[in-house]
Formats: C-alpha cells, sequence, structure tokens
C-alpha cells in the first residue's frame, strides 16, 4: 500500500512548481498553466484524504474543483484574447495601466 | 481491483514504444542528404507571402470550444444522474434537478446563439 | 509492493513534466507536457480507487481544458509569445520563497504530530453511484451552484472573446 504521505507529498511538490511557475514566467497562458498544475495537485490533495478517510466527500469537492477550473480557463482565456486584440501585449509586464 | 486496469497501462507502454521505435529504426535506414532546394516550394506554387500564423485561426474556433468545455463539464454531472436514476428513491427528485440543470446551462446556448456566437462566416 | 512501484514511476513523470511546463519557452510544448502530467495525475487517481475522477481528469482536462490552451496558442500570434523570457527580478524571490514553504510543509506531512497518517486505505473502488447519491442528495444545492457558475462563465466568456469580431 502506499502510504497517504507520498500523496501529500506529491501533491506538494506539484503545489510548489506550479507556484514557481506563476512567479517566474511572463507568458500570461503559462501563468495560467502553472495556475490549472497548482488545481490538480489540490485535487490529489482532496482524492487522497478521501481514499484514506474512506469518505466520499473528497471527490465531489475534487469533482467541484474540476468544474470551476474549467469555467475559470473559459473566462481567463477569453480575458487574454481581449486583452491581446485591443493592446497587442502577451506578457505581465506591460499590462501595468493601472501603476500610475 | 487494480489489476485489471494493467492492460490499458500495458497498452500505453506498447504504444509509446512503437511509435519511437518505428521513428528511431526509420531514422537508421533512411538517407540522409538535406539541401535547401527541398525546403522550397516545388515546381509550382509560388513563394508563401507572410506568416502562417497570423491572423488565419479565427476567435469563432475558441467560442466553440469554449461552447465545448462548458457542455463537456455538463456531461461529468450527467454520469453520477445517469447511474442513480434506478434508485427509486431519489430519482424523480434527481431528474427534475437534472432538467433544471440542462435549462440553465440552454439559457447560456440560446444566448449564444443570440449574439450569432454559432454563425459560421 | 507493485503499487509503490507504480506511484513512483507516475510520480517521477509528473513532476518532471510539470518542470518541462514552467521551464519550456515555447507554449505548445508547455501544453503539451502539462497534457502528459495531468494524464499522470489521472493514473495516481486510478491508484486511489477512484476511476470516475480519472476519467474525469482525462475528458474534462486533457480533452477540454488542454484543447482550449491550444486553441488560444493557435489564434493568438505564436511567435510572440515564443520570444518571451524569464523576468529578471523576481526569480530569486520566488527560488527563495517556495523551498522554504516547501520544506515547511513536507515536515509537517512527515511530522510526528500528523494524525492522519493512521488511517487504514479503503480497499474497494468508490462506485459512480455512491458518488452520484452524495452529489444529489447531500449536494444537490452546490451542484445547482454549478449550473449558474457555468452560465456565467459561458456568457462572459463569449462576451469577452466577441468584442471586435461584430
Amino acid at each position: 500500500m502506499v502510504p497517504l504521505t507520498w500523496f501529500l507529498a506529491l501533491g506538494l511538490i506539484l503545489f510548489m512548481i506550479g507556484a514557481v511557475g506563476v512567479l517566474i514566467r511572463k507568458n500570461i497562458i503559462i501563468m495560467l498553466m502553472s495556475v490549472e498544475l497548482m488545481l490538480n495537485s489540490v485535487n490529489i490533495n482532496l482524492v487522497a484524504f478521501s481514499h484514506f478517510l474512506d469518505n466520499v466527500r473528497g471527490q465531489i469537492f475534487a469533482v467541484f474543483t474540476i468544474t470551476v477550473a474549467a469555467a475559470e480557463v473559459a473566462v481567463a482565456l477569453g480575458i487574454l484574447i481581449a486583452l491581446v486584440r485591443n493592446r497587442g501585449v502577451f506578457s505581465t509586464d506591460e499590462i501595468d495601466t493601472l501603476k500610475g | 481491483m487494480l489489476l485489471s486496469y494493467l492492460p490499458v497501462l500495458m497498452m500505453i507502454g506498447f504504444v509509446t514504444f512503437l511509435g519511437v521505435a518505428v521513428l528511431f529504426v526509420s531514422s537508421l535506414l533512411r538517407p540522409q542528404n538535406p539541401y535547401g532546394s527541398k525546403l522550397s516550394p516545388w515546381e509550382c506554387g509560388m513563394e508563401p507571402v507572410g506568416d502562417a500564423d497570423i491572423g488565419h485561426f479565427r476567435v469563432h474556433f475558441f467560442i466553440i470550444a469554449i461552447l465545448f468545455i462548458i457542455f463537456d463539464v455538463e456531461t461529468l454531472f450527467l454520469f453520477p444522474w445517469a447511474v442513480i436514476l434506478a434508485d427509486k428513491s431519489i430519482s424523480t427528485l434527481a431528474f427534475i434537478e437534472m432538467f433544471i440543470f440542462i435549462g440553465i446551462l440552454a439559457v447560456g446556448l440560446i444566448y449564444a446563439w443570440g449574439k450569432g456566437a454559432l454563425d459560421w462566416l | 509492493m507493485a503499487e509503490k512501484f507504480f506511484f513512483l514511476m507516475f510520480a517521477v513523470v509528473a513532476v518532471g513534466s510539470a518542470l518541462a511546463v514552467i521551464s519550456l519557452k515555447n507554449p505548445v510544448h508547455s501544453a503539451l507536457s502539462l497534457i502528459a502530467c495531468l494524464l499522470q495525475v489521472a493514473a495516481i487517481f486510478v491508484l486511489l480507487r477512484s476511476p470516475f475522477l480519472a476519467v474525469v481528469q482525462v475528458f474534462i482536462y486533457v480533452g477540454a481544458v488542454m484543447v482550449l490552451f491550444l486553441f488560444v496558442v493557435l489564434v493568438l500570434n505564436i511567435k510572440k509569445a515564443q520570444l518571451e523570457t524569464f523576468p529578471k527580478g523576481r526569480r530569486w524571490f520566488a527560488y527563495a520563497i517556495v523551498p522554504v514553504v516547501g520544506i515547511e510543509f513536507l515536515a509537517v506531512i512527515f511530522g510526528k504530530s500528523f494524525t492522519a497518517t493512521g488511517y487504514e486505505a479503503a480497499v474497494e473502488e468508490v462506485k459512480v453511484a455512491t458518488l452520484g447519491r452524495a452529489l444529489f442528495t447531500e449536494y444537490l444545492f452546490p451542484f445547482e451552484v454549478v449550473s449558474i457558475l457555468l452560465l456565467a462563465a459561458m456568457v462572459g466568456a463569449i462576451i469577452m472573446a466577441k468584442k471586435r469580431w461584430d
């Protein structure tokens, strides 16, 4: 049997990689992919606890997380397309209108 | 049990191995003689103007993909719903609730239709 | 034992492809690496006796979300995206803060006071019917709220993307 801590450690490592991706990349698409990675690592944690505590709630929560992630991606990529069409920018360093 | 998933894994492994092996073996056997003319349009046609990657894919594709993703998520809820419909105690409530769910999503589809997002110009 | 071997195999591939996602320059390559990573996560869901979530992971994430990402790379000009380099100023901060937080969490997970490790894992797979029964009784209201969320996402995305093609 694989112990619970292994799954948690895997989720943690993937979450950290996603966080590094959000912090070090400028490309918005790759930042969004990193956010997806972080959401997935959270799903691993939820399903792992669901499995080890023998409780189906973790899986229900994971289903809702996946749904929210899909909605988030649809809106975020819509915003990205609007941004590129109106401003022609692709990196977060160029979106600084609110900076004053 | 988990053993029943083993054929899936074996098939993935075999297909991956086969793909890599075919590419590798053919790279050993084929003649390698690259030169510039091989990359040019041959005999007929003209030199391409501009890049192929700017503005040839329309936002239409994206709108269709969004509608696809939303209704894909709907199927994610349809599967458990279909399974529990056999259970008499909650099937009526689940049936009605699912149609409310589909109705709310249909409003979005009608909106997209009315906005002309489904027209293929 | 065999299960541990398969877990380690999937985990190593998942971490490797996740590292590829954040380090490759071309967004298309990143997206393909992310697909590889998500497939490994689906395999890990199978190891966790959750076949329904594994299937959902494949057909929502790999089948729809990543296709949307690839479509956006197609619709936008990829050359501009390709030329992106890594920013200079924030890197050291990211590299410094993330291992600190990571080691902290690992210390919590593998520490003595983490008591969730005493539980025995369930042997049976979670049936879709069990999931559906919980979803349509206890979680009926969240389920309906999800439809509103999806409607809002659909309308918002269409408004955002539609702006200039009247």
